[in-house]
């Protein structure tokens, strides 16, 4: 069982396995050290990183539905420079990829960002976040319009060297369309999906569950939509695909990589179980020999 | 009241902190629950045989409470602990007054500083809506306190909210001495109290409860708005639960 290959490349990252923690749910990693050994990820990604602190929105910032749930954090953040004084150093001991997600207002901002990282020892790859629902200007906007996509990625592209990820929003009529757009801008990889647009309203007060109305909602309940999504865009694109979206275990795991992807992103799940993560790898390796497939790389996209 | 067998969290968990409980192994309810720990003995405990329990004392409200009246002996439950920041304790020696202000099940978290506090002066106020949201006064009993009570509706103790209660008392403290107050309870609670002790002589922490994510700092889910200058938000998990009571934004 110790045998199998679970290797995946992702533009110019070996990662040891395709499992990967999400941005928004895994802390800045040190939450979860008690929990396990975060070097047997095959990268981490800490919650999103924008040029200016950002305080967030108001509370309540999370409410739980049916299989899912909702969350308006407002991408809170310390902003550059105080994360790479304060939170860059802890990630010097690990020995896994460090991926930065990050994000800006602008496009002039998502460069200087992505420049910025680009100096920055330590790090393998940048996960572009065009697909925050929970933040008024940026994200979102660039992540609804193919060509505003393409131009973004393409400035972007220019200003870094790194493993380039953009992270697309299922809040589009098209996701695969986003995803060639974003190929063509030049991204190494696509990683999707983010979290849908959603709410949830109080009968006894008449108001909102969530401070901020609107929220992104993720968890069980959009894993099959997100799945079809992964599907779409795996016949779509020729670039890599990391998958995610209400996986809990290793088979959710596996459907996505069946579906297309290379590597998947385990979200919602660390807040549940913190060590899904070692879970899902453990699983992977266990299905990979039952059914005495050698390499990871050969189970991609075999669904149909 | 649940009891769970867990040495190592009854062994650690000091008074304040808390513990997330799982308590389906399915997706309803999906995310773990923020519990207070009512008691817990550790490993020292002159009760052998309660040694490495911990007793969660809850109220049915939801999905997952409901839940949690169906667990039957010898059950398993996942649960992820101790978590947070406790209450800091005056220092020793000390003749401080010690003052626990709890609201509903809010009381649950004080009744651990109450036993740490023991030997001490020691007041306890509670308040409820009713009598029946009166909760561990025979427990607070046994330690010794002092207890006053206060209900909304008069049907026990003084008619009044436990703030109302606390201001009666305080004509009776005394000019030059400190008291530590501690308080746990809903948020309007919280925030008349804070009106209440910005003398000098008033010492306050509370407990905050607010809808949780992932427990141990993870989501920024559970935040709560405080002075802090550079960062308003501030998780209730990781930084709180138990807050000076001056550094909360109460507005």
């Amino acid at each position: 069982m110790e045998d199998c290959d679970l290797t995946v490349r992702i533009g110019r990252m070996n990662l040891k396995n395709p499992v990967v923690v999400s941005s928004g749910t895994f802390g800045f990693g040190e939450e979860f050290e008690d929990f396990f050994d975060l070097s047997r990820l095959g990268a981490i990604i800490p919650k999103g990183i924008s040029l200016k602190p950002m305080a967030g929105n108001p509370p309540p910032r999370i409410f739980e539905t049916e299989g899912g749930i909702l969350n308006s954090i407002g991408l809170q953040n310390p902003g550059f420079r105080e994360f790479i004084k304060s939170k860059l150093p802890y990630y010097k001991n690990l020995k896994t990829h460090l991926i930065i997600n990050f994000f800006g207002n602008t496009q002039k901002e998502y460069v200087e960002l992505a420049r910025r990282f680009d100096d920055v020892a330590g790090i393998s790859g940048l996960e572009m976040n065009i697909s925050c629902p929970n933040v008024k200007r940026g994200g979102i906007v660039f992540g609804t319009d193919p060509q505003m996509a393409y131009r973004l990625v393409q400035a972007v592209r220019k200003a870094t060297a790194l493993t380039l990820i953009v992270k697309l929003s299922p809040n589009v009529t098209d996701i695969a369309l986003m995803a060639k757009s974003v190929e063509e801008g030049g991204a190494d990889a696509v990683s999707l999906v983010n979290t849908f647009r959603a709410m949830a309203v109080n009968i006894h007060t008449k108001k909102p569950e969530l401070g901020n109305t609107i929220g992104g909602l993720s968890g069980p309940a959009i894993k099959p939509i997100a799945l079809r999504m992964v599907w779409e865009v795996g016949q779509a694109v020729n670039i890599p695909i990391i998958g995610m979206g209400g996986i809990m275990n290793a088979t959710d795991a596996i459907e996505f990589i069946l579906v297309g992807a290379s590597a998947i992103q385990i979200g919602t799940a660390n807040l549940i179980n913190p060590k899904t993560g070692i879970e899902v790898i453990h699983g992977i390796k266990k299905y990979l020999a039952q059914n005495k497939i050698d390499r990871i790389q050969k189970l991609v996209g075999t669904f149909g | 009241m649940l009891g769970i067998y867990c040495p190592p969290i009854a062994n650690q968990i000091k008074p304040g902190q808390f513990v997330m409980l799982k308590v389906s192994d399915n997706m309803s309810p999906l995310l773990r629950r923020p519990f207070s720990v009512y008691k817990s003995y550790p490993a020292s405990h002159p009760e052998k045989r309660k040694r490495g329990h911990l007793f969660i004392l809850y109220k049915k409200v939801g999905e997952g409470t409901r839940r949690m009246t169906t667990l039957s002996k010898g059950q398993k439950v996942d649960l992820i602990g101790p978590l947070g920041n406790g209450f800091s304790l005056p220092p020793l020696p000390s003749s401080a007054h010690c003052v626990l202000i709890g609201g509903g099940v809010g009381i649950v978290s004080l009744y651990p500083l109450a036993e740490a506090l023991r030997g001490r002066k020691c007041f306890v106020l509670i308040g409820g809506k009713t009598k029946n949201d009166i909760l561990g006064a025979e427990d607070f009993r046994k330690l010794n306190s002092n207890i006053l009570m206060a209900t909304e509706d008069g049907s026990l103790g003084v008619r009044g909210t436990v703030v109302d209660l606390f201001i009666s008392q305080t004509k009776k403290f005394k000019t030059n001495e400190k008291y530590y107050i501690y308080a746990c309870g809903p948020v309007p609670m919280l925030r008349a109290l804070a009106g209440t002790v910005k003398s000098k002589k008033f010492i306050c922490q509370v407990s905050l409860e607010t809808r949780m994510g992932c427990g141990f700092g993870a989501c920024w889910g559970c935040v709560v708005k405080t002075k802090h200058p550079k960062i308003p938000y501030q998780r209730v998990c990781q930084e709180g639960p138990v807050f000076r009571i001056e550094d909360i934004a109460w507005e």
